[in-house]
């Protein structure tokens, strides 16, 4: 899951990152400089030790989480809803604070270079190329999700779960929640929408103008579709990255896209940065289709009044494709004991259901139902639904897995090239 | 000799006054300067997310040859040429237009600065609702029967010529330089203007040969300031610039949150290289300071 926060005046990203440095290599000095030592240390003591004595340690301490803080939806259950039942069950003043993937990367990066000791945070939401990025940087702390009493429950057997985007979690994150890709449509407008990827293409030389698609990570999440569905599915792709094979994907996703540019918003031109901004243009009647990387994020927009009530999510045929997020122990971690509770509470049936609710942010359950007790089973089936929500059988019918990290960078930066190349040629093979 | 009140006692005081200032000075640089070192060697491998560990110059040289840096750079010098043209053209016309004592002249002035109330991503919002193609221009064209749908209204924002925002930029700095356009017109005072005119001058003579020489020395620190601000501008960028090509501060933020580690380097490039402008622009105006005091009035 991935969002659309802008950054920082970012000319200044480099200058601001090294006045950091330049702060935590001073300040740190005079801290604990072994604070990743100190973490790792804490945990494994944690991990031999019995949950009651982790809740202990944990009380009265504060946990600093870092998250995507874009969506209202999300912030409301996190800020109303999670935190005041830590604070009161276990004693945990819970603090989320804005950072997402990249400036998570970056920025333990330089905490790391500062040679800062403890960090600020200890907990972080993350998945798919950020938890790559971070286990390759070995920023994260681990393993410990597996220490966590309500793993128990967790839906292990799902492949969208257990896996991370084909990697294996290894005890470093613990699943959060889970969605899946949906093109959104208004059911005034386009009554009779597109139903596989042949159909869309018809449906956007039909209707010149009227069909983008942004910059950012659902932008890519959508070229993957497309790179799924030209290429004879996900299994194609499945097993790690094959450049090869990759090489070949890209051409054909590529001669799609660039077969249908000239009938693309601007004549495929220039294209939104981010989500945030197809949302608006769609909502402003200026393109028929939005996307997003969950597929109820409609029925929340609509609540907000981002998007129209009459909007809908939409699966293509071709597949859609699920993946599941996470939390993560920074390397650095003050608070680990904190954040494991943290993690054990967000597994809770009562969390996962509360955020379950149409009327709260509609993320999907990582919990195997038949594992939880009977009380929450049923109150889980007997959870009302938005009429707009899609059925679990189209779902689960739909539902394709994400592969390896590497497709998605590539095929990020190498759709930039092409775009940016003003001959239209190909990047290089990686 | 004796010393000037106004410029302390002793010798050592006065030393002691340099100290303190050159101290005050190198604290309000070094984090610039660190900052550029840090960048240095973020660019050559050695430093950030990525980092190989060994000295290289292959981020440089990536950036160097692909062609979307150097798009992008045009479009940003471009568009930040522009705007700061536009802006300076508003204010100096503000700034002659308002010049006298009077209500309406206060009044006019006061409007003018009212865009430096206004944060920049909001003026950036504000276009969008403005100048988009389901925007209020947009509409109001179309509802006068001047195009034939909304989306018939040429394109404004996200468009490769960076209208929206130089016009957006250009406006909300347009206020700012208008300030001191006004300020300097008033503290050089009109003898000279109503002499030329008393001479025969025409207005456009007099606003030629006698007010602006006496305008633009004195904006030329503002003009460099708004060039520089505005080149390095992201929230504007980010809501009103195209995608292709992209604007150095949206390459920048796309470099520092690619996917791919090893293209995180590449920020830090570009942002040594938008620095690299910024300073030469300033060295310039030095320069031409410079080379223009000796008969500065």
């Amino acid at each position: 899951m991935r969002f659309d926060a802008h950054a920082l005046p970012v000319h200044v990203m480099a200058l601001a990152a090294a006045g950091a440095f330049v702060f935590l290599a001073n300040v740190g000095g005079c801290a604990d400089p072994r604070g990743a030592v100190a973490t790792q240390a804490t945990l494994d003591t944690l991990r031999a030790r019995p949950w009651d004595s982790v809740r202990a340690r944990a009380r009265g301490t504060e946990v600093v989480w870092r998250m995507w803080r874009g969506d209202p939806s999300i912030n409301a259950y996190v800020d109303g809803w999670v935190a005041p039942r830590l604070r009161d069950r276990f004693g945990i003043s819970l603090h989320a604070v804005e950072g997402q993937g990249p400036q998570i990367v970056n920025d333990l990066v330089v905490e790391r270079e500062a040679r800062a000791g403890r960090g600020s945070a200890s907990l972080l939401w993350i998945n798919g190329e950020t938890f790559a990025n971070l286990r390759h940087e070995k920023l994260l702390a681990g393993p410990w999700s597996g220490r966590l009493p309500n793993s128990a429950f967790v839906d292990s057997a799902s492949p969208i779960i257990r896996r991370d985007f084909e990697q294996d979690p290894a005890g470093y994150e613990s699943p959060w929640g889970r969605v899946q890709f949906a093109l959104i449509y208004d059911t005034v407008r386009t009554p009779s929408p597109p139903r596989d990827l042949a159909q869309l293409a018809s449906w956007i030389r039909a209707h010149p103008g009227r069909f983008t698609f942004d910059q950012g990570f659902t932008g890519t999440t959508f070229q993957k579709l497309l790179m799924y569905g030209l290429n004879g599915g996900v299994s194609q792709f499945q097993g790690g990255f094959d450049s090869t094979r990759y090489a070949v994907a890209r051409g054909r996703v590529f001669s799609w896209l660039d077969s249908l540019r000239p009938f693309l918003w601007r004549g495929g031109a220039t294209f939104p940065l981010d989500v945030a901004v197809m949302h608006r243009l769609f909502a402003n009647g200026d393109i028929d289709f939005s996307m997003s990387n969950n597929q109820n994020d409609v029925i929340g927009k609509s609540r907000q009044g981002v998007l129209p009530s009459t909007a809908k999510p939409l699966l293509l045929r071709d597949g859609s494709i699920a993946n599941a997020h996470y939390v993560g122990i920074p390397f650095n971690a003050p608070n680990p004991a904190g954040a494991m509770v943290v993690a054990d509470f967000l597994l809770s049936a009562e969390a996962q259901l509360e955020k379950q609710r149409p009327a709260v942010w509609a993320d999907g359950t990582v919990l195997d139902l038949a594992k939880v007790p009977a009380e929450w089973r049923d109150r889980f089936a007997g959870l009302g639904a938005d009429s707009r929500e899609l059925s679990a059988d189209s779902l689960a019918r739909y539902a394709v897995p994400e592969v390896s990290p590497r497709y998605h960078e590539r095929l990020a930066a190498d759709w930039r090239d092409h775009l940016r190349s003003n001959n239209g040629s190909m990047p290089k093979t990686p | 000799m004796s010393e000037a009140p106004w410029r302390g006692g002793s010798v050592h005081t006065r030393r002691g006054h340099q100290a303190a200032g050159l101290l005050a000075a190198t604290l309000l640089a070094l984090p610039v300067l660190v900052g550029i070192a840090y960048s240095f060697k973020a660019s050559t491998g050695l430093a950030g997310a990525g980092a190989t560990g060994h000295a290289s110059l292959a981020r440089l040289v990536q950036v160097a040859r692909d062609p979307s840096t150097w798009a992008g750079l045009w479009f940003t010098l471009c568009t930040a040429a522009a705007a700061t043209v536009l802006a300076t053209i508003a204010a100096v016309a503000v700034a002659v237009t308002f010049r006298r004592d009077g209500r309406a002249s206060q009044a006019g002035r006061l409007l003018a600065a009212f865009p430096m109330t206004i944060p920049h991503v909001v003026a950036g919002v504000l276009s969008v609702w403005t100048l988009s193609q389901s925007g209020t221009l947009s509409r109001i064209a179309y509802a006068f029967g001047l195009t034939a749908r909304p989306a018939d209204m040429p394109t404004l924002i996200y468009d490769r010529f960076g209208i929206g925002m130089i016009v957006t930029l250009g406006w909300k700095e347009a206020a700012f330089m208008s300030i001191v356009a006004s300020t300097l017109l008033a503290t050089r005072g009109s003898d000279a203007e109503e002499a030329a005119q008393t001479l025969g001058a025409s207005s456009w003579s007099v606003f030629r040969r006698v007010t602006w020489p006496l305008l633009w020395r004195g904006l030329a620190p503002a003009i460099i300031a708004v060039f520089v601000f505005v080149l390095g501008n992201y929230e504007v960028a980010a809501l009103l610039a195209p995608s292709n090509p992209l604007a150095l501060p949206l390459l920048v933020a796309e470099r520092a949150a690619d996917p791919d580690l090893t293209r995180r380097g590449d920020a830090y490039v570009v942002s040594l290289l938008l620095l690299s402008i910024a300073v030469a622009t300033v060295a310039v105006h030095e320069w031409v300071r410079a080379r223009w005091q000796p008969i500065a009035p």
